[in-house]
């Protein structure tokens, strides 16, 4: 994509940077948050040394903390130095030249008043012509008062450059609030203004689920329900909630990992070709898949969802407490840590395909993954030599060890017919030296280029709540069935969850 | 040592990875993974080392199969002798770590001249093929001249040219010509692109407007060096702006540069300034001056830091922005680190040799192949 300063600038035609943002203000609503210093400023960074930051860049950092723009600089420096301890003062300072601070309630309309000041004093001196991005790292009940304010203040307009809004999970609570905030955020700024967050997306493996699938040509004709037996996508954790028990306690694994991680992988993996490699062709054939996922009743919920929530146990030698332990959580609480989904997509191309949807905190280890496990070879041939043949299995690895496997099988050497299962690996850290950027460096990017394909649209996030509800309606009414919790902090999960494959040769991976 | 064949190597250099495999290392998960197929020619002993010790570094960039062809130091060596090592570097990450494959061909040197074939017979199958020459662009050279026509792409360097001018305009004269389906590269072209973006990033957005009123440029170069680097500068700067060259060709590249733009003439100054030895055709600062309505001042200068460089605009007299950045030196393994990762033929490298063409001398291509009956 020839991004506008490539097109006006004919002396950007062929760098290795032409893909550089145009000049812009970033306002970033929640600066004094973990988010910005930690994730957003890093990013921002990198942009800088590898020179796709626009020379004209403000950062305007809005939050309730009293703090000077001094100070915010020194407290950004000094998380950028755990990281980069090798920044020196004059770059920090070149870099960090047009940050600003300006603290406020999210509900003084006087704030967002004097931002548009100042952001007009702004383009006028730094040549930031009018493109605005207003970040919102909040806690999700300040949204629709800062967009309210925002457009109230004329700041949505898109008069002189670009106006958009990025909002940071999670996109709602259930279905109604996501659609109110939808409505809300809608009647202020348009649907190619909004980029909803969903950082997984702006993960190196997880697009090179459209490369492998639409840039190779021997996989799509397989990728179906006639050679495909079941999917399965985990993403694990072995931390536990750690200091996020308020925010846990009131969502749970299904509003924190599925809504919007998992049903997002399972959508690139399942989607059609799109037409064209363009924003909105991309999230209408996600859409389709979201759409497509066969609705939950309360008795599929029961055989097909499984929800957990670890006790006490053992990580890596080290005794770990059970959730109820945690610091901030209900001793009663049923908040779920695990859950197991099979869900159907009533589609041509999956129609019978599980997909096996896996999250959890305290499992062993941390890892995300998608497999696709392929039907078992009719075993005809061999019947009277070997005893059993292993399905091929196609893994895409996310995270850690980025890279994609495919099991399949091979003579064992020697004189009898004997076969084993081997691996062919692609792992992109022994092909590429070259390290992956962090998620956010991405999707900043993108989004000051105006390029949406990695961010999600508003009826994407509508469908996800929708095909969620059932189970999340069931799970916070009802109690659940026999002991809970139900896993030791360390171990796999809840046994019910391997009931739920079915087939003598689905199992869960052990990762 | 084994007789040299294809064969052999192979079994060798799979050995050599077994032997590896069996080891505790196994356990770090080796893999015999290839992403390019390198073969670099060293024309001599000495330069052979040199080459080797910049092949062995580039292992961090680019998993590949490496292939030296060097001359024999002595008549009385073998014909042809083969060496093959591995070569792995891992990171602090377990996950991180590439390996290359080394093939070390020594060979008398009539012996090289026809030794393409079997260099091509060692490669890793169904990969892009990268040649690099090292040294001074040769008028004839069998070996040069089949791997130019059969591979993907030929780096040169024309930092190692013993006559710039001729041998550049002979690649602009000939080039594209003679070797319509081999890609070309040119090392310093890749040295100079932190200055394109540093100068390009002055005029994103809205001051692109000023580049229709640049009248004159000044480029600072090391002192005592022939400033090539400063010369492809003024040539990219004069193609992509659209400028045309109208004053005599010239046969030094300090003559100054005289352009047509768009609103007048634009002069180019190649300036030495005094510098270490080593820092010869080294480019130290670029200065652009824009006149009339947007007048202006945009600089990139180096630092007394070396490791860092100033960009900077003034606009009527007024501090418009200024940007520090980091500046670290590039060795040759960064310089082909970087221009192997991307494959595709670069149209603006094209486009700026093409410049250069028309304003250097033409060559003397009497000395060219078949031109002597």
């Amino acid at each position: 994509m020839l991004s506008s300063a490539l097109l006006e600038n004919p002396l950007r035609q062929g760098l290795s940077s032409g893909r550089v943002a145009p000049p812009c203000s970033l306002v970033i609503y929640g600066a004094s948050g973990d988010l910005t210093a930690r994730k957003l400023v890093p990013a921002l960074f990198e942009l800088y040394e590898k020179h796709l930051l626009p020379v004209s860049f403000n950062l305007i950092g809005i939050s309730r903390s009293a703090i000077s723009d001094e100070d915010f600089r020194k407290k950004l420096k000094e998380a950028l130095l755990q990281s980069k301890p090798q920044v020196s003062d004059a770059i920090w300072n070149s870099f960090s030249q047009n940050f600003h601070y300006h603290a406020g309630g999210y509900d003084d309309f006087k704030v967002y008043q004097a931002l548009a000041v100042k952001l007009n004093e702004l383009d006028e001196k730094n040549g930031t012509v009018g493109n605005r991005i207003f970040y919102l790292s909040t806690p999700p009940n300040v949204f629709e008062e800062i967009i309210s304010n925002l457009g109230a203040a004329g700041l949505a307009k898109e008069e002189k450059g670009f106006s958009r809004v990025v909002i940071e999970k999670p996109f709602g609570h259930d279905l109604d609030s996501a659609k109110e905030l939808n409505q809300k955020v809608r009647e202020v700024f348009k649907e190619n203004q909004i980029y909803r967050i969903d950082h997984y997306l702006g993960k190196e493996t997880v697009q090179n689920f459209l490369v492998m699938r639409f840039a190779n040509s021997i996989f799509e004709p397989i990728w179906d329900r006639r050679y495909v037996d079941h999917i399965q996508i985990t993403a694990s954790e072995d931390l536990g909630v750690g200091t996020r028990a308020g925010y846990y306690e009131s969502s749970g694994i299904l509003r924190d990992m599925f809504q919007n991680h998992l049903f997002q992988v399972m959508c690139l993996m399942a989607m059609e070709p799109p037409v064209i490699f363009e924003a909105n062709a991309i999230r209408d054939e996600k859409l389709k898949i979201l759409q497509a996922i066969r609705p939950f009743d309360e008795q599929t919920v029961r055989t097909h969802a499984i929800r957990g929530q670890y006790g006490p146990g053992f990580l890596a030698g080290q005794k770990v407490p059970g959730y109820r332990q945690e610091a901030g959580v209900d001793p009663q609480s049923i908040t779920p840590t695990y859950a197991a989904i099979k869900i159907f997509l009533d589609t041509w191309r999956w129609h019978g395909v599980p997909f096996f949807l896996r999250s959890a905190k305290r499992l062993p280890k941390r890892t995300t993954e998608a497999a696709i496990q392929f039907k078992e070879p009719p075993n005809l041939l061999f019947k009277n030599n070997m005893t059993e043949l292993s399905p091929n299995v196609l893994i895409i690895r996310i995270q850690p060890d980025e890279g994609i496997t495919l099991k399949f099988e091979t003579k064992v050497p020697g004189m009898s017919m004997e076969a084993r299962t081997v691996n062919m690996d692609f792992r992109y850290g022994t092909s590429f030296a070259e390290g992956t950027s962090e998620a956010y460096e991405r999707l900043l990017l993108d989004c000051m280029l105006g390029d949406a394909t990695l961010f999600i649209r508003g009826d994407e996030t509508e469908a996800a709540w929708a095909a969620l509800m059932p189970v999340l309606n069931l799970w916070e009414t009802t109690q659940p069935e026999g002991t809970f919790p139900n896993y030791e902090a360390g171990s796999w999960g809840p046994a019910e969850a391997d009931e739920m494959m079915e087939k003598p040769w689905r199992k869960w991976r052990k990762l | 040592m084994s007789v040299p064949t294809a064969q052999n190597i192979e079994s060798d250099l799979t050995g050599l990875w077994k032997i590896d495999q069996d080891s505790h290392l196994s356990q770090s998960g080796i893999r015999r993974i290839y992403t390019t197929n390198l073969v670099a020619y060293a024309s001599d002993h000495e330069d052979g080392y040199r080459v080797e010790g910049i092949l062995g570094d580039l292992v961090q960039y680019h998993p590949g199969r490496y292939i030296l062809v060097r001359p024999a130091a002595d008549t009385a060596e073998a014909p042809l002798r083969y060496y093959v090592s591995g070569r792995c570097l891992s990171w602090a990450d377990p996950e991180k770590r590439v390996c290359c494959d080394m093939v070390k061909l020594v060979a008398q040197k009539e012996i090289i001249e026809n030794l393409y074939g079997f260099t091509f017979s060692i490669l890793v199958p169904d990969l892009p093929v990268e040649f690099w020459w090292p040294g001074d662009m040769p008028y004839y050279n069998s070996f040069f001249e089949h791997m130019a026509e059969q591979l993907n792409r030929v780096w040169v360097d024309s930092s190692k040219f013993k006559d710039p001018v001729q041998s550049l305009a002979r690649l602009a004269a000939f080039w594209h010509k003679r070797y319509p389906k081999t890609n070309l590269a040119d090392m310093n072209w890749i040295r100079i692109q932190r200055w394109q973006a540093l100068i390009a990033e002055l005029f994103d957005g809205e001051w692109s407007k000023y580049l229709k009123e640049i009248k004159q440029v000044t480029i600072e170069y090391g002192e005592g060096g022939t400033p090539l680097r400063s010369f492809y500068l003024a040539c990219w700067l004069a193609a992509q702006l659209g400028w045309r060259h109208h004053q005599p060709r010239l046969s030094k590249l300090t003559d100054p540069l005289v352009f047509e733009g768009p609103n007048g003439s634009v002069e180019i100054l190649l300036k030495p300034v005094p510098a270490p030895d080593h820092r010869a055709d080294r480019i130290f600062a670029v200065g652009i001056v824009t006149q009339g309505e947007h007048a202006g001042i945009f600089t990139v200068v180096r630092d007394e830091d070396p490791h860092l460089v100033i960009a900077r605009s003034e606009v009527n007299h007024q501090l418009a922005f200024s940007r520090v950045v980091t500046f670290e030196h590039l060795h040759s393994d960064d310089v082909l680190a970087i221009g192997l990762k991307h494959f595709e033929a670069d149209p603006v490298w094209k486009k700026t040799l093409q410049m250069a063409g028309s304003i250097l001398v033409h060559p003397d291509m009497s000395l060219e192949k078949g031109s002597k009956g």
